[in-house]
């Protein structure tokens, strides 16, 4: 476990004073203790986790003794009464006495945890001091996040982003989630508990970070082919290195100059805008490009690329933007070191060249997903997911190039 | 004809048609060869049918479940592609629930209410016989999407939107709700027919609180089957409207409301937990007395604490949307429920270890998979309580971990009680014993192998792996004890051990019919009515009808208590009360006569599915399949008469059928 | 539920209800799930009309009065039936089967003279949730009165010919269950749907 931070809630009282009660405990709080298991329940790194922590800790503490004593009685009776030729026992039917007590304490206890599991669950669902609201969408198969406008972040301009939800720390942060198809599951267990993104409804989901790193999350709402796929990291950065992060989104575009980067654009602009947005960019003509992706994807949504180079990861989260040995020194990164890491982004050395490669050249094989025609007939063509774009090398080299430049 | 011989008042006097049409006549009355089975109404035969049609979908399940682990086994998996993971883990749930544990109880129920209460049948027996023949079609016709374009894949609570025509095109899903739909026509007819059984057909002096504890849990399953197969039903309905004829229930596009699926889903799918755990109460509440030599302890607050479980059970549904965003008030008092629940079930693990304390206890496989159950059930039981804590729910939902609960408490539960009623009932059903030498392979490895699947999975979980995933990845594995890769790999190892722990019991069932020799009478020394009848029971049950006066009447009519030194002693066997029985033989035993119509009329419910899946006017053929066997029906007395014989039956020697 | 009718009509257990009647019973209550499920449903939809019609403006309640009227009546003459039944009058148990089958039949033309109307008002089935949810609810409504007057007529010509295997009276009786069942249920389901504004 990282910290056992002092917060004198009831809750926490009812679980210190169980850790000094209970030895087994230590057996129990042992059970969750797997090093480097990213979405490890029991490793709470922000205030609503902990109090989640603070309140499974006693119950899981209370119900392993139960079964002890449960497996204990079974044990005993067994080893005691076990046939060795002793006369046919009186025929006792039941002692009510012992029955109702024995029916009594287990009420007794569970009303005690039902106390304090109605007093967590309104303080999980506490939201009028919140600071920050981002909204999260869900679709087949990947998250979006936008941040509304929000002038004491810097956020003078709506920022779109998908893959990483960066946050900064220290700071109450509202997912409003929903979503476009079917219905998702946001969580990223060490910051929350799960709460699902329906569509046409819209769940308020509360996390907040302690340190800065970053955090794994999975889809948990069965969402179909690629439900597996469906990922999500939530980065925590320090509230400069958030305020640097936000001067980074909100930059301008920036048209590469010429070369295999310049054509990489005119592919993109060819191929990828029909669905994909990059904010600034621009068509030969000078008038802005916009992406329509509400006439070829079921979801009517496809991941903003503005900026792809400053996430570490692409494709629902499912592929890392980084080679393995850079994304390593990111996650791993102390937290005083890991702002500047993250915030360096994807550099060419760095870039996860097989995956973005194998991605471009057919999403589809990489990532299961409905892009094959033949099966669009009840969607009138539109896809779900990325399609095959039998895309030539070539046109991977340059888009390659030009995808690196977007920080 | 009359089950129980009562004075009947003169206005009830059936009355008999004059005769029969010549196209209705009836089956002939045999007890060999397939016709018996086909046309038969007998309860018992009927139930040996639902247990061996629920045991062949338990290996087609069991066959999901391995594949399931061996594309989980190892990180990346490759034996299945995502869709077909999809489907897999869909059926698995489906066939497991609806085609495994809920048949192989109406197995148990019916070949044994009537035994235990001491009836000579169920009070509808046609209507039961259409019920298996509904159940059977059900299931097939659920499973034949496997071969017409794939089968159902979104998970066997069926979420909307993602069960819409739009996410799910392939016609897996239609399959799915039609096939649930049918056997859920079974369920319904069982459901009424058992309860009548029970309510009106007891034997003389068997009050309610002298019923054998297996009949009382299964009535109260019966009860949770009455109301929650409509509520179900109505999904399904919905379901079918929107995917099959245009309506827009579930699309949110059109204004739908997503979680009225949920909640429909779950108002059903609560109870039906119970409806597949308490029937396995019952049953090793039957074997844990007879094995340790004493009554169950407490039955008052055994039955009490079932009927409870069976009420309260209506109030929590909606634990399972804890992260659905329900709000926090809606969150505390469900979560409040979900706890209370607990208490009636505590106080089952508690009685049945009472029950052993003081016994005299033989180690039997029937005993063994029965003590079993407590273990596992109480480990499942306590996880439940963790989660019934809706924050920390929160964190555990959709994971491996809610996967390790309801293991715990349907294979630890559910199905080792099912096993532990085969070994106790076996040689009720035909009459001879199971070896208990295989029989140790067989709960050994299924126990070992139970725990090594399914222990991990509570590990998994708490890992923060999600259900429901076709494969699982390095990045996110973690390392140390606790890494997912190595627990992934165990409880695919001990998938394997528990296939071949099942596969023990097929081999005894094998090795028992071919070489096992005759059970004696009363193998157990039992104590309930059902052995107090030859193995297997005679058509009619019992040569005359028992009058009950104890609850355990069989085992007071064996055993007398001597009122000085209070040692309990052996009074006379099972061979003299049944030869007395035999002595005293009812004169006049009608039993109802074989039909052809329950088959027919259920032949045309597929017909109707498959109609309505491609193309009407073959709805409409099995429209007239139906009403053509509800005619046939509705015209044809229970008992015939021996002209309406086809060909005219021979004189029988033993049962007088009727006319 | 014809197939009830056989199985042992005249016997009494120990509720001293029989079991054709209490199997009738048991099922009734299922059944009140079933409306309770498919009456919940239209109950969150019906304000739901998208582009569609809304109920008031569809809605013909002095016509649809009426048939209630009608359906409500015919309750009354299968009491009669029943209790002509009851006394063994073949005669007039016939009669009021027949009465009792005719106005259900009455008040399903009326639906179905209902159902053109909306339909040609622009409510179609999947119009909107209103209208889906609107049609199954009603239209399962009036498919259970159907299966009652299917059950009406085989009962009259089954009782004329004297085929009936069990007791008549129950029989008719349980019958009669059924049917009092469909018009209380229809009671509701006019009440929530006609009489309370959306």
């Amino acid at each position: 476990m990282t910290s056992a931070r002092p917060r004198p809630t009831a809750v926490n009282r009812l679980g210190s004073m169980r850790r000094r009660v209970l030895p087994a405990l230590a057996l129990v709080a042992l059970a969750g203790c797997a090093s480097n298991a990213p979405q490890d329940t029991w490793d709470p790194a922000g205030p609503n986790a902990q109090m989640i922590d603070d309140l499974q800790r006693p119950v899981f503490a209370v119900a392993g003794i139960v079964g002890l004593i449960v497996a204990a009685a079974v044990g005993w009776a067994i080893f005691r009464f076990r046939d060795r030729g002793q006369a046919i026992p009186k025929q006792t039917h039941g002692k009510p006495v012992l029955e109702i007590t024995l029916t009594i304490i287990p009420a007794l206890i569970l009303a005690v945890i039902g106390v304090f599991t109605v007093r967590t669950v309104f303080d999980l669902s506490k939201t009028d001091d919140t600071e920050m609201v981002i909204n999260v969408t869900g679709q087949q198969w990947w998250w979006e996040y936008d941040y509304p406008v929000q002038e004491e972040f810097g956020i003078t301009q709506p920022i779109i982003t998908s893959g990483q939800l960066v946050i900064p720390v220290g700071t109450k942060v509202m997912l409003r989630q929903t979503s476009r198809d079917v219905i998702h599951s946001y969580w990223i267990p060490r910051l929350n508990g799960k709460r699902d993104a329906v569509p046409g409804r819209v769940h308020l989901n509360r996390i907040e970070a302690d340190e800065p790193g970053i955090y794994a999350g999975q889809c948990t709402e069965f969402c179909g082919l690629s439900h597996a796929n469906m990922r999500m990291e939530a980065v925590a950065l320090s509230k400069e290195d958030f305020a640097a992060w936000v001067a980074q989104q909100l930059a301008p575009y920036e048209s590469p100059a010429d070369g295999l980067a310049k054509e990489g654009e005119a592919v993109f602009l060819n191929q990828c805008v029909r669905c994909h947005q990059v904010n600034g960019l621009e068509r030969a003509d000078g008038s802005p490009a916009i992406a329509a992706p509400d006439e070829n994807v079921v979801s009517g949504a496809a991941p903003n690329l503005s900026k792809l180079m400053s996430r570490n990861t692409f494709a629902g989260a499912m592929f890392d933007l980084l080679t393995p040995a850079c994304r390593r020194d990111v996650w791993e990164a102390s937290p005083a070191d890991f702002g500047s890491k993250y915030l360096a982004g994807v550099s060419e050395d760095c870039l996860n060249q097989t995956d973005l490669r194998g991605w471009l050249r057919n999403a589809p094989e990489m990532k299961p997903m409905y892009a094959n025609p033949a099966l669009l007939a009840g969607t009138g063509g539109k896809y779900r997911g990325m399609p095959y774009l039998a895309l030539t090398e070539s046109d991977i080299e340059k888009l390659v190039a030009y995808l690196v430049t977007l920080k | 004809m009359a089950i129980i011989e009562r004075p009947s008042a003169p206005a009830t006097v059936p009355a008999i048609p004059s005769a029969s049409l010549g196209a209705l006549k009836r089956p002939v009355t045999t007890q060999h060869g397939w016709r018996s089975w086909l046309f038969t109404v007998d309860h018992k035969k009927l139930g040996i049918m639902y247990g061996a049609t629920a045991l062949f979908f338990f290996v087609v399940g069991g066959l999901e479940a391995v594949l399931i682990r061996l594309q989980l086994a190892l990180p990346d998996g490759r034996v299945l592609n995502a869709d077909l993971y999809n489907q897999m883990f869909t059926m698995h749930a489906t066939t497991m629930v609806f085609l495994f544990v809920m048949p192989m109880v109406s197995a148990f129920a019916n070949y044994f209410i009537p035994l235990q209460v001491g009836a000579r049948d169920v009070a509808f027996p046609r209507i039961n016989a259409f019920g298996f023949w509904a159940f059977l079609f059900g299931g097939i016709f659920l499973n034949l999407a496997w071969f017409l374009g794939g089968a159902a894949d979104g998970g066997w609570f069926m979420y909307a939107p993602n069960s819409g025509p739009v996410f799910s095109p392939s016609h897996g899903v239609d399959f799915w709700a039609l096939g649930l739909q049918i056997t859920g026509i079974a369920s319904l007819t069982g459901a009424v027919n058992l309860i009548v059984t029970v309510l009106n057909m007891r034997a003389p002096g068997m009050s309610l609180m002298k019923m054998p504890v297996f009949t009382w849990m299964a009535t109260v399953v019966q009860f949770l089957l009455l109301f929650a197969m409509p509520v179900i039903t109505v999904a399904l309905f919905l379901l079918m409207f929107q995917r099959n004829f245009g309506a827009t229930f579930f699309d949110v596009a059109a204004g739908a409301d997503p979680l009225l699926w949920q909640h429909l889903f779950w108002i059903f799918g609560h109870p039906e937990v119970y409806i597949l755990i308490l029937p396995s109460f019952g049953i090793i509440s039957e074997v844990l007395p007879v094995f340790s030599r004493k009554p169950l302890f407490g039955y008052p607050f055994v039955v009490f604490s079932g009927a409870a479980i069976g009420f309260v059970g209506w109030g929590v549904w909606a634990h399972h949307m804890f992260a659905s965003g329900l709000g926090p008030v809606s969150v505390a008092v469900f979560s409040v429920a979900t706890m209370a629940i607990a208490v009636p079930t505590g106080v089952k693990v508690v009685n049945w270890t009472m029950t052993l304390w003081g016994g005299k206890l033989q180690f039997t496989v029937a005993m063994k998979f029965a003590i079993a159950l407590i273990v596992l059930f109480t480990v499942g039981g306590l996880s439940g309580v963790t989660h019934a804590v809706a924050p920390s729910d929160t964190q555990q939902t959709d994971t491996y971990y809610i996967v390790a609960h309801f293991h715990y408490v349907l294979f630890g539960g559910a199905i080792f009680g099912i096993f532990s009623g085969m070994y106790y009932w076996w040689p009720k059903m035909f009459g001879k014993l199971l070896s208990e030498r295989i029989g140790n392979w067989n709960f050994w490895l299924m126990a070992i192998g139970m725990n090594l699947t399914f222990g991990p999975m509570h590990i998994l979980g708490l890992q923060g792996q999600p259900r429901r995933m076709y494969i699982w990845t390095e990045a996110r594995a973690g390392e140390g004890f606790f890494n997912l890769a190595f627990w992934n790999l165990v409880a695919s190892i001990g998938s394997i051990i528990l296939a071949v722990g099942v596969l023990f019991f097929f081999i005894n069932v094998l090795v028992t019919a071919r070489r096992g020799a005759q059970a004696p009478l009363d193998p157990w020394d039992a104590r309930s009515l059902e052995w107090m009848t030859s193995n297997p029971p005679k058509e009619h049950n019992f040569d005359s009808i028992p009058t009950v006066g104890h609850l355990d009447e069989f085992f007071h009519r064996k055993y007398a208590e001597d009122h000085q030194s209070g040692e309990i002693r052996k009074v006379q066997g099972a061979e003299e009360i049944l030869a007395e029985m035999e002595r005293n033989k009812d004169a006049h035993i009608h039993m109802p006569s074989p039909s052809y119509w329950p088959i027919v009329l259920a032949l045309g419910l597929p017909v109707i599915a498959f109609g309505l899946i491609y193309s009407i006017p073959v709805a409409i053929v099995g429209g007239l399949i139906v009403v053509l066997g509800c005619f046939g029906w509705a015209i044809e007395p229970s008992t015939a008469r021996d002209e309406d014989v086809d060909p005219p039956a021979a004189p029988s020697t033993e049962v007088v059928r009727h006319g | 539920m014809a197939e009830l009718v056989q199985e042992h009509g005249a016997q009494h257990g120990s509720t001293g209800i029989s079991n054709i009647k209490l199997g009738m019973w048991l099922f009734l209550g299922s059944e009140c799930l079933l409306f309770g499920g498919l009456i919940s449903t239209y109950m969150l939809y019906r304000g739901r009309v998208g582009e569609g019609p809304t109920p008031m403006q569809v809605f013909d309640i002095p016509f649809t009065s009426v048939s209630s009227f009608v359906l409500l009546m015919s309750s009354l003459t299968m009491v009669l039936a029943v209790s002509a039944a009851a006394k063994a009058d073949d005669r007039s148990t016939v009669l009021w089967l027949t009465v009792t089958a005719l106005l259900g039949a009455t008040f399903v033309g009326g639906q179905v003279y209902e159902f053109t109307a909306f339909y040609n008002e622009g409510l179609g089935f999947s119009t909107s949730l209103f209208a889906s949810s609107f049609y199954v609810l009603t239209g399962f409504h009036g498919v259970h009165v159907t299966v009652g007057i299917i059950m009406l007529f085989a009962l009259v010509a089954m009782v004329r010919r004297n085929r009936i295997p069990g007791s008549k009276s129950e029989t008719v009786e349980m019958i009669g269950l059924y049917w009092h069942f469909v018009d209380i249920v229809w009671i509701v389901i006019f009440t929530l749907i006609y009489l309370i504004p959306v």
